[in-house]
């Protein structure tokens, strides 16, 4: 291999590593420190209940859990916040029941100034498989730049993958030439 | 086990990641987004059925790009190809997720959906095999009168008869080595999004026969080809799922990681094939996910009766990505043993290429 062309290789390589490191290092961090998940969770979709379904996951109808209503800014544990379409959701929120589902009272109800959650979950089916569908994502808005975020993070993240494979490849002294499809066609 | 805040589950990291890496496989050789095989493997890791959709279709924009970037570098993307196609194709899909509403509105969606997947399929594969079958034919003919072989060899009339339509304007694809019509690369776009868009693919097991045998461009080109439109469609899918909520990111960079050395393989592996070796994983594909579709179908006819039924498609299609990626690196092991001149199956020779040139 050529001295110059290993010098490009490497530079190639080192730059798209660099870049792949910082690249990865910010979304990770953005995930980690928790901004994504407000991103994901930012607004009510409907009017209803903020909840945290991890707190009522086990609730049966012989053994209802009960939730604390209240203004709460964190609603981790046994709380339920109140909100309305287009509020923006207090922190731990990972779904909104409904006022529909609450005035139906088959799956949660109110009693006595609590939320009583007796069917935390159905089975529902996708391309032949079965899942617990539960309230988790239910009547939550995600900020729409949230889904710009996520547009170009993976076009960032494809094309740090990708050209670092090529650096590396052209690194090792495995640099593929372009196939001749004059050839017989 | 890692935690998935936004997804709400825990899921075996490891398994994402391995996911990522043969349908990386696949993807890069047969020039295919694997939605059809992803989404049903997400959710028995435990991902809720939307939310394995988001996911699935946003890996499929980042893994398009990573094997993008290599077939570039191999000579297989036709930029002009590409981009007229790209108009087509998403008005394609956006016409496509209407006419599925409109069946679902109908209370005909799983029907019509598995219906119209068993007849479209069934018949590519069907049409794909035969021509592929003629064509190593005639690459093993060749083989045995001493011939130079070609890197690709189609047997197939109908390339001529699309690019015989006068209907300006003409576009003049330079790496495809192809004159056609506007239309007829609109009309392929639109086509294939529209089926794509109604059964919820990226629609690249449509678009790759389409290019060959449509468009009339080399297997290679097709398969780079239309990684970027996959790209172009899997970011417009990932918009929209993001918006709606079903993407967990860091799933999504699990996913990719798999896909890095797993889009590198297969693309790289194309260099080492002929086109009919490609045309056969593609036939492939298209006969498990035939079977895929059309064994639920049977049970939906019969009332749910034969619930058996739905289970052995689902074993098929979990099975055959495995499948897939033993073919693909049993190709490669071929043309390894061939270039160093030891023995290689009769029917494997046509399909190989020796001496691929790499070096500075």
């Amino acid at each position: 291999m050529h001295t110059k062309f290993r010098w490009r290789a490497l530079i190639k390589f080192l730059f798209w590593a660099v870049a792949t490191i910082v690249v990865g290092a910010y979304a990770i961090n953005t995930y980690t420190s928790g901004q994504l998940v407000r991103w994901y969770y930012f607004e009510s979709r409907a009017d209803g209940y903020a909840v945290n379904t991890k707190g009522f996951e086990q609730a049966t109808r012989e053994q209802p859990v009960y939730l604390t209503i209240g203004a709460f800014s964190d609603v981790r544990g046994l709380r339920a916040a109140r909100v309305t379409k287009g509020s923006r959701l207090p922190e731990g929120t990972n779904g909104v029941v409904d006022l529909a589902t609450v005035d139906e009272g088959t799956r949660v109800r109110l009693d006595r100034g609590q939320l009583v959650v007796s069917v935390p979950w159905q089975i529902k089916e996708a391309k032949g498989f079965k899942f617990r569908d539960g309230f988790t994502h239910k009547n939550i808005r995600t900020n729409p730049y949230a889904g710009l975020w996520n547009l170009i993070m993976v076009g960032l993240v494809g094309l740090c993958l990708g050209f670092l494979a090529e650096g590396f490849t052209d690194l090792v002294g495995l640099k593929f030439q372009k196939i001749d499809h004059s050839v017989g066609h | 086990m890692f935690e998935f805040l936004i997804a709400g589950v825990q899921a075996p990291w490891i398994l994402l990641v391995f996911t990522g890496f043969t349908v990386g496989i696949v993807g890069g050789f047969i020039g295919v987004g694997g939605g059809y095989m992803v989404t049903p493997a997400l959710i028995v890791f435990g991902f809720p059925g939307y939310m394995a959709s988001g996911i699935d279709m946003t890996h499929i924009a980042g893994k398009g790009i990573v094997s993008t970037v290599r077939h570039r570098q191999l000579g297989n993307v036709d930029w002009i190809l590409a981009l007229s196609m790209v108009a087509g194709t998403m008005f394609g899909v956006e016409e496509g997720i209407r006419l599925l509403g409109y069946f679902k509105h109908l209370g005909l969606s799983t029907v019509a959906l598995l219906g119209a997947s068993v007849l479209l399929m069934g018949t590519l594969f069907v049409y794909t095999l035969r021509e592929t079958l003629r064509s190593h034919r005639r690459l093993t003919e060749m083989v045995r009168e001493g011939k130079t072989l070609a890197r690709e060899v189609s047997t197939s009339s109908l390339p001529r008869v699309f690019q015989g339509l006068p209907l300006a304007p003409l576009v003049r694809c330079r790496v495809a080595r192809v004159i056609v019509s506007m239309w007829v690369i609109v009309l392929v776009g639109v086509i294939t999004g529209v089926l794509a868009g109604f059964l919820g693919v990226g629609g690249g097991f449509i678009r790759v026969p389409a290019l060959v045998y449509i468009v009339g461009a080399s297997t290679h080109i097709a398969v780079g080809t239309d990684l970027v439109e996959i790209v172009f469609s899997g970011a417009y899918g990932c918009l929209r799922h993001s918006i709606e909520g079903n993407v967990d990111f860091v799933a999504v960079l699990f996913m990719l990681c798999g896909a890095m050395f797993g889009a590198q393989f297969g693309s790289i592996a194309t260099a080492f094939v002929r086109g009919p070796a490609i045309r056969y994983m593609l036939a492939f594909s298209l006969a498990l996910a035939t079977l895929g579709a059309g064994l639920p179908l049977v049970n939906l006819l019969m009332g749910g009766k034969l619930a058996w039924l739905t289970a052995i498609s689902v074993i098929i299609t979990l099975g055959q990505m495995v499948f897939l990626c033993l073919f693909i690196l049993s190709l490669v092991y071929f043309a390894y043993r061939a270039n160093r001149g030891r023995w290689v199956p009769e029917w494997a020779v046509p399909l190989l290429v020796h001496n691929v040139t790499t070096g500075g």
